[in-house]
């Protein structure tokens, strides 16, 4: 559904994307995450042809963004990071509004705000005039706003930036429904887990480069090596880290949060040989569990070094 | 709806009139500039009812008529110079100030649609304010002196002068990315198009030639301005003091011709031997004089004032519009910005 192939971008002599590829099937969603000024904006507004690339190309549903961004803006909803509202203009006549800029028919205007308010949660601001809304309800009003052509691509950037915890659980709701109606979802957010949650496949892309690209899953398998205990003893905790720190599967043993982090490398097998050792030793073990690889540390790991 | 109707009504225009209309601006700028025109029309109407009060005659009335006619529609055209750049110098600039371009460029509307809209919304109010003068114009048939064409033809030049100023101010909001640089340009461009081109007249004048066999005329610059037409037709009388070099005209031969207007514009010349100034004095002549209001001489020889400043201004419309719709787009498909693009 959507295909960058080789996306560069200069502005003057700096380099915001270089080479830049990555795929996104239809259906899936697509978590775009990397520090501030990595190049994920700049994509972002590439693919929907308010950019023109230095070099190499992106394609949505098939349509070149630079050849055809007639095409790309029929087949693509866009909410940027930062937008305006115009003054003097309802809820329900913003949404009008631009279901006419989309040559919606008038007729079946009023049915497209109606449902669109009552998908983001907005059916009772209606009649309230947009620049008057919070800024949460004026992110949700936007992505009714990118919806008013029933696009099949949809990209959002930042959409949940500067947004109370309620609203985010609220923005998500609405991206987990899009999802459930077959949208095909880039979004670029800071907010890691709640990408883990919602995302089938991310990109992490650091000083305008690709770091990582795939299935979350994979993508978190393949940047995170090594695996984690949590152990909580009853007693000294230094008696614990003195009989871990020799044992050789063991090679970084870490207090966080009062329990003892223990970076191991090896299997199951290696895992029980730690606790036989503690419990050998006279540790009173209460509690010993396997610490799962996060996005986090993929992204982390991701744009601190270089692959 | 056709496709000429959709190109000519979009949403952008539907848009506009809304949020123009709900704010308190519009009807205050309303009240001010009819307060303005008719404070302007009430003090000439009462310095001519005070100077008529001992005799009035007819050709008095119509001289009065015309003095009205003039003094108003000039000072609707200035009014109008200062309000139309306002209109729209940030048409476009203040959608990128305020975010909201980007959510118009991904939508179905071709730049042109854009620009369209926001011209239209704008020049429907310049309409509007032109229509709330008819009243305050119509004190002059009162007097006699101005024929009907005449006020039609007049309302015509000022509405062709506010579009220009309009879509010059759009390509200023287009082609600036802010809206102050964009108001000053607008400005700037309003002033050279009234007075500027005006003032090109008076520096570099038409010289009187003793062997011509059409009247001088003004250069064709200052056929730009909405003001000489506005004023030939005000005064329904050629132009015969402006634009024509009136003074010493130095030949080849190191002779020369002196000129001057008589009292009722008509030029009236000396062509001597020696040189202006030797004392000699040569045989008197009259150059041709303008017949009725056309153009007498030059590249609009035979056209009326205000057919060559229409026709000029609307030449500048076009080019500002085929600018602004180049400019305007994200991705511009310039010819002279094509270039090789590397595929990775």
């Amino acid at each position: 559904m959507i295909a960058v192939e080789g996306l560069t971008k200069l502005y003057g002599g700096r380099t915001a994307l270089d080479h830049v590829s990555f795929e996104v099937p239809k259906g899936e969603i697509f978590g775009f995450v990397g520090p501030n000024g990595a190049g994920k904006t700049t994509t972002l507004r590439i693919l929907a042809a308010l950019l023109e690339p230095t070099a190499g190309r992106a394609l949505v549903d098939g349509a070149d963004v630079t050849e055809h961004p007639d095409l790309v803006h029929e087949r693509l909803g866009y909410m940027p990071d930062f937008f305006g509202v115009y003054d003097q203009l309802t809820a329900g006549e913003y949404l009008d509004f631009y279901a006419a800029c989309y040559r919606q028919p008038k007729a079946r205007r009023k049915k497209i705000a109606d449902d669109l308010l009552e998908l983001v949660g907005l059916t009772d601001r209606r009649d309230q005039a947009v620049d008057t809304l919070s800024r949460g309800l004026k992110q949700r009003l936007c992505l009714a706003r990118a919806l008013v052509h029933d696009p099949a691509v949809l990209l959002l950037d930042e959409p949940a930036s500067g947004l109370d915890p309620r609203a985010r659980v609220e923005m998500r709701e609405i991206l987990k429904e899009l999802q459930t109606m077959g949208k095909t979802i880039i979004i670029s957010s800071h907010i890691l887990p709640e990408l883990t949650e919602l995302c089938t496949m991310i990109g992490i892309i650091d000083q305008g480069r690709m770091r990582a690209t795939g299935p979350v899953q994979e993508v978190i398998r393949q940047l995170t090596t090594g695996r984690r205990l949590r152990i909580t003893v009853l007693g000294h905790k230094e008696e614990a880290a003195a009989v871990l720190k020799p044992l050789p599967a063991v090679h970084e043993v870490v207090t966080v949060n009062g329990a003892i982090e223990a970076h191991y490398d090896g299997d199951d097998a290696a895992a029980a040989g730690i606790l036989q050792a503690l419990t050998a030793a006279g540790i009173k073990v209460s509690g010993f569990s396997q610490l799962e690889g996060g996005l986090e540390d993929a992204f982390m790991k991701a744009t601190s070094e270089d692959i | 709806m056709n496709r000429i109707a959709i190109a000519l009504w979009n949403p952008i225009v539907a848009k506009e009139y809304r949020s123009r209309m709900r704010t308190w601006r519009s009807p205050l700028a309303m009240t001010i500039y009819i307060l303005l025109l008719g404070g302007v029309g009430w003090a000439i109407f009462s310095s001519t009812a005070s100077s008529a009060r001992n005799s009035f005659n007819g050709a008095q009335a119509a001289n009065y008529g015309q003095v009205l006619f003039l003094w108003l529609i000039l000072f609707q055209m200035v009014l109008l110079a200062f309000i139309t750049p306002a209109l729209t110098a940030g048409a476009v600039s203040s959608e990128r100030e305020r975010q909201t371009i980007d959510l118009l460029f991904v939508t179905k509307l071709p730049a042109f649609s854009i620009l369209w809209g926001k011209l239209l919304a704008s020049m429907s109010f310049v309409i509007l304010l032109l229509l709330l003068s008819v009243p305050i114009f119509s004190l002059v048939f009162l007097f006699g002196g101005i024929e009907l064409d005449q006020v039609l033809i007049a309302f015509l030049v000022t509405a062709v002068a506010a579009l220009t100023l309009g879509i010059i101010g759009l390509a200023c909001s287009t082609a600036f990315k802010r809206t102050l640089p964009a108001t000053v340009s607008a400005y700037g461009a309003a002033f050279i198009l009234l007075a500027g081109s005006l003032l090109f007249g008076l520096l570099f004048p038409t010289d009187i030639n003793p062997n011509a066999t059409k009247a001088p005329a003004p250069p064709a610059v200052t056929y730009l301005s909405p003001i000489l037409p506005l004023v030939v037709i005000g005064m329904n009388a050629p132009v015969t003091g402006y634009g024509i070099r009136n003074g010493v005209y130095n030949m080849a031969q190191g002779g020369g011709m002196a000129c001057s207007a008589g009292p009722n514009g008509a030029q009236s010349c000396y062509v001597t031997t020696v040189p202006i100034g030797k004392g000699a004095v040569g045989q008197p002549f009259n150059p041709p004089q303008p017949i009725g209001t056309t153009i007498p001489s030059g590249l609009f020889s035979g056209w009326q004032y205000w057919q060559a400043t229409i026709t000029m201004q609307l030449a500048i419309c076009l080019l500002a519009l085929i600018l602004s719709a180049l400019l305007l787009p994200p991705i511009r498909h310039l010819p002279w910005r094509r270039r090789a693009r590397v595929v990775a």
